[in-house]
């Protein structure tokens, strides 16, 4: 399919689009934090597509690439803002802020869980670099080496990264449940 | 954040420490894990309760994303839009 969207057959691009625009979308709104945001880098990244899809090189999946580039330009959302300095916090600590060691109710937790509006939330108040190993491992389910292959990191590199993330997606519904 | 909270300390059980637990816990839910570790976790987790609900809180949290947030699609006036933008500008 690729090859005829290269050729520029209009037919193919959006057909391109409609296989995949879940997982773009859900992409770029989760790295961009923003329905705005997320629809422009969603428009850019299939535009880009449509217009390169002779120099997509035949490796790994056509999702993995497209999700790549949806990476790149929601990326350019969160440079414009002002980056969050990450200082390294020990993994017990991070364990204990994402809720081990707790006595308050277990079922508060899972019902977030279960809540849509919630857990986007949730989402949207970690990290850049946090959500964006989030979104390709546990959301949209790229392989390991996929992903470290569109974050250009090393596979023990997003390993860590994605446990921490997990970690303090955690940390965040514990603090929202606090709240209530 | 107001006042200090009292937390367990964390104990040894099954030959491994609270930490190690938290440690491993994505290859513990994974599956990856060697076979003598997952081993270890395991008789860790049945006796360690903070460390078996503290899991139990982390595999739901990535199945919570992978199912509930993973179902969403984009809104369809969305993709309307990148459609008719496609077609005027390539
Ligand atoms: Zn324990």
């Amino acid at each position: 399919m690729l090859a005829a969207v290269a050729a520029g057959d209009t037919a193919a691009c959006n057909e391109l689009v409609r296989r995949h625009q879940g997982a773009v979308w859900r992409t770029c709104r989760a790295l961009t934090a923003s329905d705005q945001a997320a629809e422009d880098a969603m428009q850019e990244t299939f535009l880009a597509a449509c217009r390169g899809a002779a120099g997509w090189r035949g490796e790994g999946s056509v999702r993995a690439w497209l999700l790549g580039l949806a990476r790149r330009q929601a990326a350019r959302t969160w440079r414009r803002r002002k980056g969050e300095p990450v200082a390294p916090v020990p993994l017990h600590e991070l364990g204990s802020l994402a809720g081990w060691g707790r006595m308050e109710d277990p079922e508060a937790f899972v019902e977030a869980l279960q809540d849509r509006r919630r857990l986007w939330a949730a989402m949207d108040r970690l990290a850049p670099a946090d959500r964006e190993v989030i979104v390709l491992r546990d959301l949209e389910q790229l392989t390991g080496p996929e992903a470290a292959q569109a974050l250009g990191i090393d596979l023990s590199a997003l390993k860590s990264r994605l446990h921490r993330a997990r970690l303090r997606l955690m940390a965040e519904l514990q603090a929202d449940l606090r709240h209530d | 954040m107001t006042e200090p909270e009292r937390r367990p300390e964390p104990r040894l059980v099954g030959g491994l420490w609270c930490t190690d637990v938290l440690a491993c816990l994505d290859d513990y839910v994974a599956g990856t894990l060697s076979p003598e570790l997952a081993a270890q976790a395991r008789a860790h987790l049945a006796g360690c309760d903070w460390c078996a609900r503290f899991g139990g809180r982390y595999a739901a949290t990535v199945r919570a994303v992978r199912e509930r947030l993973g179902a969403e699609e984009a809104p369809p006036e969305v993709s309307r839009r990148i459609l008719a933008r496609l077609g005027r500008e390539r």
